[in-house]
């Protein structure tokens, strides 16, 4: 066996100060930056090589392969200096300014030359880490997988060898699940392994000395690359909202409680992150004034707009076609605004784009619960959305509804807001393999045609909705936190979905559009969008397709899934925190139960944490370290009782929305980091809160 | 393993890529470009590890440089040395309030010759010494030198006779907490070499290892300071009235006063960084006698002075750290019994490893980077003949101005530590003429006495930590040892528990980093993952009681403006 190892590099995303943004544009200045190797590939190797050493075959090699500008060369050397025998940097200019669809591409090619030049034939597995923290859409594997038409096991934590045959051990929504390849090659995803290899002082130095192999675009010849080849164009890039913390002393326990109740309520936290001063959408036809382009992407367009719709009105014009040679002259020598002769042509034939870009339908794609009784809450969620968005665009909202036997979840999903359900039912698509569901979904999709399709980011929606965008040759952004429709009227292009997302581990902000594509894709993660109230009078329709998935499709077998365990959710809504402050373990037990018990009550997700000082007192497993070190959260409320608040700990949890804390310290630093607090022994208080908050 | 086989060995292998190690291989590499040479450093990044004041001699860098890149006072990279000293200014602070300028004794001083008036900073340059070795490196790398970073190095590997050295033996890798082998487990490696340089600054392990094997002795105890510091960034208004070409040296508040008398040896220090940054610090001879003292603690008290505090109030820090400074002097340079080399056969000692620090003008770089460039020169002028470079390289030392400062100053520090700061002084002036002072190890002075000046608030060690960006790797085992731990619970504990104010132990109240904590009552390297690598606590246990290995590579702290 041969083992390919996707490995890029990235911006030190640990390293970023304020002062690596522009302070003109926003924009990241990239050359600031310190490069390192994208932690989940450094730990894709690590799986390698214990996969490796489990076939433990002295004729394996493992082949680092990254994209890059030349100066990628380090993480192959990073990759040499552990345990690759090989090393292949794909790198020409031609490839740069390349989206998800423009990497994965040449990405596949490079493979295919790789294994054809070590004449591999299909004995290979090509590994890779889940997703890398600068572009973090986790779509390259999925999509590499697609263009090259092998089984894709995505979120791997661990691997087995058995009889001959790889077993891996994944994540899935709320479990884990042991699968096998059903072909190879095949591509597989890290999303944790954590043992890292170490470099030896002797691998090192001949790293430093081997030559790696450089292909260029011509030696693989790639269809899709660079910035023609990529299917998303960014609009824009930002600074996120800084949160500044409250730091607000509350007296009464009572009061705290209240607090801690109205914030664990599910709010629109949805910033509008374009510019738009106007909330809801109009399409052009039906603006009451013609030169309105209040809904562009950005506030410098609409203020351009405004400006040159007033100039227009002062010189009498009605209609563009009114728009002399001599008005033109005008606008040209207009002090208001500065132009050229091709910009005022370009922005007045803009106000003549009327019709929308797109056709169709906005969709979700709907997810069942792995206890197969009800669609997940983030389905709903995308409705809402959807609904938004479909009302903005005056079109209905479609829900595909893929599964063993799934029609009877319709009218759940009309009653959250879909006007017309797309079931898809066939047994092969009774548990999620990849491949039958790809294929079936894009075949729905091509048939249809809805603009819009909304998936969630989970452990299904991230593997899936890269390769039908992949396979229908549409853009796809992940992971989005904001969706507008909003016009790009210079290019044209109306009534477009605007997607906006993180970047660089939260660092950037960055709007992004679909272009030279069908159908608009986009993932949004749980618990971001708003679904609206049920209403049970509302109908809708039902529309049973057909699809040619059969037994030959399957790509993956699952050996056992196994839902719940031990495992710790720090993706919860609530993370309620202990730290060394409290007299011992079962002190520490009891406060931690008391809370997660009653605020599990209001229907929140909840995890309990600990700060390091707890875990080097055995109070509890190291799993549960929150911070720098141990985990980074960011639930919608982290409460933090009996922590000092050592900036360690604080950084690990500066994403969360509203933070509490309770300590006797009133000199705590704790106190400065969070929202609400009080001063007070956290054994007292506690007791007394848990019944505030709805008893155990 | 066939294809690493060669790999093993080198032909000059340099343990440490600070300013010394790197000049050395600088040097040698100029004469002799085809020698192998690798150099050892435990930091992730180039200059990582390294912190200092710093001002710098450059006549030094001349002297390294003049044959490769002449003109490097014009090239890239050079902006690092931008600020020359303009503005020297030594203060004397009688009080929390108070200051008065020593300029001109010090002055009067350098016309009178004495020994005080060394402490002239005009016409030298600050420095950041972090930037300056990512400088060096890049020279370096240019002349094919082997530069590995992230490599800890556990041992140094002796001749049989153990007059000599074959090589080191770095730190295994990938042992969990409890010293178990992970998945990622990799071994101890071997690395052999014809001649091994140690340049890995204030008390080396390896090459105290090397000094007891090889029999190497010091005519004095070796004293070391300890030196904290943090860099603010400030407004524009607060640098432009501090001064971009300026340095302050301040004595007295708070570690000694007038009237309450002598206590400690050292200062405070304020140096100009550029883009509006400001360096504060403080030194403190490792000899103080309070238990409830760290030089932290002295350091917010000097921030707090009616000088300091305005030019650096509401200033955001923006890096911290910690390290000891080799104090020693002259007479406390390890050398071979019998022919006074400065290391022995094959084996040669650098910079602040040897000692090399001149305690009259505080400055030891320039000391580093010159016996750096003698250990170069010696290692080509004896090519095959691999023992002989100890003495080649210890004779053009011994010939040079190095020698010269280092006697100069060989009694300053020793008769400051006997008298005091108050006598020392004046009688330092005259201290080349007492004979040679032997003074108790550092850790030998600690006292159940208590520091005068008190915080209401400890120093938050957390956020210091954090500022030097320091980062282990979570699970491996423990690098900072407790000896017996029974010394602790039942002759520490009852002496100084409730003496250390707050803290509880010395430990838990020296280390600038906050390794040491109670866990249950006992005492524990609890926080090993936030060492800053300064190993104070090597050195100041007052049991000598504590101590500390390199952990696996890449820990450490980040220093990047230090």
């Amino acid at each position: 066996m041969n083992y390919i190892v996707l490995v890029k590099q990235v911006p030190d995303v640990s390293q970023i100060t304020d002062n690596a943004f522009d302070p003109e544009t926003g924009n990241l200045m990239r050359g600031k930056l310190a490069t390192v190797i994208n932690e989940l590939d450094a730990q894709a190797l690590a799986l390698a090589n214990r996969m490796v050493t489990l076939e433990n075959n002295p004729k394996s090699k493992v082949i680092a392969l990254t994209m890059g500008p030349p100066m990628a060369d380090e993480v192959l050397k990073y990759s040499l200096a552990r345990c690759a025998d090989k090393a292949v940097l794909l790198t020409d200019r031609a490839l740069g300014g390349a989206d998800t669809v423009a990497t994965a591409n040449p990405l596949a090619f490079a493979v295919r030359k790789i294994a054809a030049d070590m004449d591999m034939k299909d004995d290979y597995i090509i590994i890779s880490g889940m997703q890398s923290v600068d572009g973090d859409t986790a779509q390259v594997p999925a999509q590499l997988a697609e263009e090259l038409n092998v089984p894709c096991i995505a979120y791997a934590t661990n691997v087995q060898y058995k009889d001959g045959e790889f077993e891996f051990e994944t994540a899935i929504s709320g479990g884990k699940q042991i699968v096998k390849a059903k072909t190879l090659p095949a591509v597989i995803t890290v999303s944790k392994y954590e043992e890292l290899l170490f470099p030896t002082i002797a691998k090192t130095r001949w790293a430093n000395d081997f030559e790696t192999l450089t292909y260029t675009a011509d030696d693989i010849k790639a269809t899709q690359i660079g910035v023609k080849g990529s299917k998303t164009r960014v609009i824009r890039v930002f600074p996120p909202p800084k949160t500044q913390r409250k730091c607000q002393q509350v007296n009464s326990v009572q009061e705290f409680a209240d607090l801690i109740k109205e914030s664990c309520k599910k709010d629109d936290g949805v910033e509008s992150a374009t510019d738009a001063k106007k909330a809801d959408y109009i399409l052009p036809k039906l603006r009451t004034n013609k030169f309105d382009r209040g809904y562009e992407g950005t506030i410098k367009e609409i203020e351009e707009y405004e400006i040159l719709a007033r100039l227009l009105k002062e010189n009498g014009v009605k209609s563009t076609s009114d728009v002399t040679d001599e008005i033109k002259a005008k606008l040209l020598k207009s002090k208001e605004i500065k132009l050229n002769p091709r910009t005022v042509d370009a922005l007045i034939s803009a106000f003549d784009a009327k019709d929308p870009a797109y056709q169709g339908q906005v969709w979700v794609m709907a997810e069942i619960n792995h206890d197969g009784k009800s669609c997940t809450a983030a389905t709903f969620e995308l409705i809402g959305k959807a609904r938004h968005l479909a009302d903005s665009l005056n079109t209905q909202v479609g829900v595909m509804l893929a599964g063993a036997n799934v029609k009877h979840f319709s009218d759940g999903l009309i009653h959250g807001g879909a006007d017309e359900i797309y079931v898809i039912e066939d047994e092969i698509l009774s548990e999620f393999d990849p491949w039958p569901y790809r294929k079936a979904v894009a075949e729905v999709v091509d048939k249809y045609k809805p603009q819009i399709i909304l998936y969630a980011a989970t452990h299904q929606g991230r593997v899936l909705a890269p390769m039908v965008s992949y396979r229908l040759s549409c853009g796809l952004t992940a992971d989005c936190t904001s969706l507008d429709i909003r016009d790009s009227s210079r290019k044209g292009e109306v009534a477009v979905l605007m997607q906006t997302r993180p970047a660089l581990g939260g660092n950037v902000m960055a709007t992004i559009c679909t272009k030279e594509s069908t159908c608009q894709m986009a993932t949004a993660r749980p618990g971001v969008m708003q679904k609206m109230d049920p209403d049970t009078s509302r109908t809708g329709k039902i529309i049973e397709c057909e699809v040619n998935v059969s037994q030959e499709d399957r790509s993956i077998e699952i050996v056992d899934t196994q839902i719940g365990g031990g495992a710790v959710n720090f993706d919860a809504d609530v993370i309620i925190s202990a730290g060394r402050g409290l007299t011992d373990k079962s002190s520490f037990d009891n406060v931690l139960d008391d809370m997660t018990a009653s605020i599990a009550k209001l229907g929140v997700k909840t995890e309990r944490g600990a700060s390091r000082a707890a875990v080097e007192q055995g109070y509890i497993e190291r799993l549960y370290q929150v911070g720098q070190t141990g985990t980074a959260v960011g639930p919608q409320v982290y409460i933090a009782l009996a922590i000092s608040g050592a900036i360690q700990h604080m950084i690990g949890v500066e994403n969360s929305q509203t933070i509490f804390a309770v300590n006797n310290d009133p000199q705590a630093s704790v106190f400065h980091q969070c929202d609400y607090y009080m001063v007070g022994n956290v054994e007292k208080i506690v007791p007394e809160l848990t019944q505030l908050l709805g008893g155990k | 393993m066939s294809k690493t086989s060669d790999y093993n060995r080198v032909s000059v292998l340099i343990v440490g890529g600070g300013p010394a190690g790197l000049a050395a291989a600088i040097k040698l590499k100029q004469l002799q470009p085809d020698r192998g040479v690798v150099v050892l450093d435990k930091a992730k990044h180039p200059g990582g590890h390294n912190l200092s004041g710093a001002v710098l001699e450059e006549e030094c860098i001349d002297e390294l440089l003049k044959n490769i890149d002449p003109n490097w006072r014009n090239n890239k990279g050079s902006e690092i040395f931008a600020r020359k000293v303009i503005q020297d200014d030594t203060y004397m602070f009688p009080s929390k309030t108070s200051k008065i300028n020593m300029g001109t004794p010090i002055k009067l001083a350098k016309l009178c010759q004495l020994g005080f008036g060394k402490l002239v900073h005009k016409g030298d340059t600050l420095i950041s010494i972090s930037q300056l070795t990512r400088w060096l490196t890049g020279y370096a790398q240019q002349l094919g030198v082997e530069l590995l970073h992230g490599f800890a190095i556990r041992e140094i590997i002796m001749s049989e006779d153990k007059t000599k050295a074959l090589g080191v033996r770095t730190q295994e890798q990938g042992l969990d907490h409890a010293g178990n082998k992970q998945f990622n487990y990799v071994p101890a490696e071997d690395i052999y070499a014809d001649n091994i340089v140690l340049a890995e600054g204030a008390l080396g392990l390896l090459t105290e290892q090397f000094v007891n094997e090889a029999g190497l002795k010091r005519k004095a105890t070796p004293l070391f300071s300890v030196g904290v510091k943090e860099i603010f960034e400030v407004s524009d208004q607060q640098y432009k009235d501090f001064g971009d070409n300026r340095c302050v040296h301040a004595m007295g508040y708070p570690i000694w006063d007038i009237i309450s008398g002598p206590k400690m040896f050292g200062g405070g220090i304020m140096y100009a960084m550029g883009d509006n940054k400001i360096a504060v610090g403080m030194i403190v001879g490792a000899d103080w006698k309070e238990c409830d003292f760290n030089p932290q603690e002295a350091l917010v008290h000097f921030k707090s002075h009616a000088f300091v505090e305005p030019f650096i109030k509401d200033g955001k820090i923006i890096e911290a750290g910690a390290k000891m400074i080799p104090e020693g002097g002259y007479h406390a340079i390890p050398r071979d019994v019998e022919t006074k080399s400065i290391g022995r056969n094959n084996v040669v000692i650098l910079g602040d490893s040897a000692g090399l620090v001149n305690m009259l003008k505080i400055k030891g770089l320039h000391n580093a980077i010159y016996s750096g460039i003698y250990a170069g020169a010696a290692l080509a002028a004896c090519g095959d003949d691999h023992d002989a470079v100890a003495a080649a390289y210890t004779k053009l030392l011994d010939a040079s101005s190095i020698d010269e400062e280092m006697r100069e100053a060989a009694n300053y520090r020793q008769v400051v530590a006997k008298f005091g700061n108050l006598l020392g002084f004046p009688i330092s002036v005259v201290g080349n003429l007492l004979p040679r002072l032997d003074i108790e190890p550092d850790y030998e002075a600690m006292k159940p006495t208590k520091y005068k000046y008190r915080t209401e608030k400890h120093f938050d060690k957390d956020a210091f930590v954090a500022a030097g960006n320091v980062d282990h790797r979570e699970e491996q085992p423990c690098h900072c040892h407790v000896l017996d731990e029974s010394i602790c619970e039942n002759i520490c504990k009852p002496k100084y528990e409730n003496l250390c104010s707050g803290y509880g132990r010395p430990c838990i109240t020296f280390c600038p980093a906050g390794v040491y904590d109670l866990v249950a009552g006992q005492m524990k390297p609890v926080n090993a993952l936030n060492c800053l690598h300064c190993k104070t606590c090597q050195n100041k246990c007052p049991y000598d009681n504590l101590r500390w290995f390199t952990p696996e590579g890449t820990g450490g702290p980040d220093y990047k403006f230090s």
